[in-house]
């Protein structure tokens, strides 16, 4: 394979090549961001005029290091990034990656080619230019030049994210690390001189910490190439897309209905539909899918079981359900019913949705949630807990967080509100059990979540 | 671009066991007549600068009488009379059935595609089509079936969604084999056990 991103995500000696004295500087960043997050590997900094950066020995050339170099990251302006790929060539460095914009999206192709050119002559893989980087949580690999209190970290998850636009992969980062279920890999791939798209996502592929992939991109390297990727990576795992740019500026008068029809994106969503991707239309989509995605199991079908302590948010949700071409809601069995009659206060209507009432405290949501659970014409489980009600409070969330742990079917929350449901949500979040702040994107999330699988098991 | 002769795209389709309906070219009204040999007929203007035909007014269905098809061969060469060069050609008025569009373009990314919608006048109006990139499966085939939502309208029932897997699989077979950029199968009428290709557009 083209791309081992193994010695960039998880290297074992890293240098920083311009790594830099002055705090405002993109080399300083990275450098503090490694000792930041713990790295644990060895660290050096090329810096043609200091001794010593942050209590890191810096060198003037990557060649007088003289030791194995698993990677090189390269933050110095354009026109030095050849020679500094050179250098790292003969020096060894297994790969690199250039942050440094000013390449092809400037119009710089022919400095682009020459940096290609070189990568390829010494067979270094080369992440970029024009890109953040890569962040990993296990390894603690992180070369972003973001400062550290400005964006928050994500704990260590399955979830992997590729992104080809920095901006809004820091962005989308920052809204990861405010969920629950964490992050595996962060790649920024920016103008994919060499590596592509295509490359990651086969990298991920066969990533056992990567469950899930999410991307953002904004147009694709080699359509054929991607394709083939395609294929076999979401028979493997699912893949949630956001593709920008679905404007038809630009595009070419037709002549024909077809080709007025089948725009540029119109033609990406059919090719993501043929091959299994779930299509997320805005950011939150993206951390909605991959959230459910991530967390929980294959439904056998899709019928959905609706708990609820407030009738509105029943019958919005219920509506959500009857708008997915997908989903189906759910009939109670006889034995439910009997259950639930003989357990539910008289006020309880024995139906989908199940309306506990606004007392419901921890105890009747346990009885309706086993209920559900045990029911086989229920394949997956919403559970709506308004924390406004009387009888809603914590005992909700510890009798929800304890279901999850053995839960056979798929379970997800809607809970919204400000700061007391948001503590509560935050318990939930942090135990895997998935949260939606929307009716419609919780029942959206389910449709991709019975989707995918039915995507992965057709001939 | 340019567009290929009809015939040409007829010949093109039956190769890859796509039927359309009888068609020919005719140069006045007496030729018409005399091939319409008492059945109802169908008169079109072909010409590269007329894309919507019916909105434009260049068809003519349903013509039963020789006054009929006289009135329409002169007022259609009169419209097409801006659109030279044009030719005039009629066709068997199909049975009734649902109208689809089946389409096809060389994407400068994937390469060739496939489109399958709700056809006819509605096609820009509704919007409701599904693209995939060729070859496709039949299984591919019927996702794009799926993922319309005039679902329901354009098929009944088994068989005839069978008919319509199998035609979109040689309409893939065919883009893939043929250099071409874009095409328009549209309309094509579909009925429970048979379908016919009305129109055939395609241009190289």
């Amino acid at each position: 394979m083209k791309a081992d991103l193994q010695n960039m995500l998880n290297p074992k000696s890293v240098a920083i090549i311009g790594a830099s004295r002055n705090p405002d500087k993109v080399g300083h960043i990275i450098l503090q961001n490694y000792i930041n997050s713990g790295y644990s590997g060895r660290l050096f900094a090329v810096n043609k005029d200091a001794e010593s950066i942050l209590g890191v020995k810096a060198y003037r050339h990557v060649g007088e290091i003289k030791q194995k170099l698993d990677l090189a990251v390269i933050a110095i302006p354009a026109q030095f990034v050849p020679q500094a790929l050179e250098e790292c060539g003969k020096a060894g460095v297994k790969s690199t990656i250039v942050v440094t914009a000013g390449f092809e999206e400037i119009g710089e192709k022919a400095l682009q080619e020459q940096i290609v050119r070189i990568s390829e002559k010494y067979k270094m893989p080369m992440l970029g230019p024009n890109c953040l980087g890569v962040m990993d949580t296990r390894a603690r690999t992180d070369t972003l030049f973001l400062p550290t209190y400005k964006l928050s970290k994500p704990g260590v998850g399955y979830v992997s994210f590729i992104s080809q636009s920095g901006a809004v992969g820091s962005t989308i980062l920052d809204l990861i690390a405010g969920e629950g279920f964490g992050l595996s890999k962060f790649i920024s791939y920016g103008n994919a001189a060499y590596i592509d798209e295509s490359d990651i996502l086969e990298y991920l592929m066969n990533d056992d910490d990567t469950k899930v992939i999410i991307m953002y991109i904004e147009g694709i390297k080699d359509g054929k190439k991607f394709i083939e990727v395609a294929k076999k990576v979401t028979k493997k795992k699912p893949v949630v897309v956001l593709k920008g740019g679905r404007s038809a500026i630009g595009q070419q008068a037709t002549l024909s209905h077809t080709a007025s029809l089948a725009g540029d994106y119109q033609v990406y969503e059919g090719m993501f539909q043929q091959f299994g991707f779930t299509i997320a239309n805005d950011l939150n989509e993206l951390l909605y899918y991959a959230k459910v995605l991530v967390s929980e199991p294959e439904p056998k079908g899709n019928r959905i079981g609706i708990i609820t302590n407030g009738g509105g948010a029943g019958v919005i949700t219920t509506d959500a359900v009857g708008a997915v071409k997908a989903l189906k809601l759910a009939g109670l069995s006889k034995k439910s019913q009997e259950i639930l009659r003989k357990t539910m206060p008289p006020l309880v209507n024995i139906r989908i949705p199940l309306d506990l009432a606004g007392d419901a405290g921890g105890d009747r949501y346990e009885t309706a949630v086993s209920t559900l659970r045990d029911d086989d014409n229920v394949d997956m489980i919403i559970v709506i807990a308004l924390f406004q009600t009387p009888g809603a409070d914590s005992s909700v969330v510890a009798k929800l967080v304890h279901f999850k742990a053995d839960m056979n079917k798929p379970m997800i929350v809607i809970s919204i509100g400000a700061e007391y449901t948001q503590i509560h949500n935050h318990m939930m979040e942090e135990s895997g059990l998935p949260v939606y702040d929307s009716p419609v994107a919780a029942v959206n999330s389910l449709a991709e979540l019975f989707k995918y699988y039915q995507y992965k098991h057709r001939k | 671009m340019t567009l290929s002769d009809y015939f040409e795209g007829e010949k093109l389709l039956k190769k890859y066991g796509i039927s359309s309906i009888k068609s020919r070219y005719v140069n006045s009204a007496e030729e018409a007549i005399a091939n319409a040999d008492g059945k109802p007929i169908v008169m079109k203007i072909i010409s590269d600068k007329a894309l919507h035909k019916s909105k434009s007014g260049l068809v003519a269905l349903d013509l039963k009488t020789d006054k009929e098809i006289r009135s329409a061969f002169n007022s259609l060469t009169a419209k097409a009379a801006k659109l030279k060069p044009y030719k005039v050609i009629v066709q068997e008025m199909s049975k009734s059935g649902i109208e689809v569009i089946i389409g096809g373009k060389t994407d400068p990314q994937f390469g060739k595609v496939i489109l399958l919608g709700l056809g006819g006048i509605y096609v820009e109006a509704f919007k409701d089509f599904a693209i995939r990139v060729c070859p496709i499966s039949s299984s591919d085939a019927g996702s794009m079936i799926d993922s319309l939502k005039s679902e329901n309208v354009i098929t009944y029932g088994s068989e005839n969604r069978k008919m319509l897997e199998k035609l979109l699989v040689s309409v893939s077979e065919m883009l893939v084999n043929t250099e071409l950029k874009e095409l328009d199968l549209n309309p094509v009428i579909l009925r429970k056990a048979d379908y016919d290709v009305v129109d055939i557009r395609i241009l190289k």
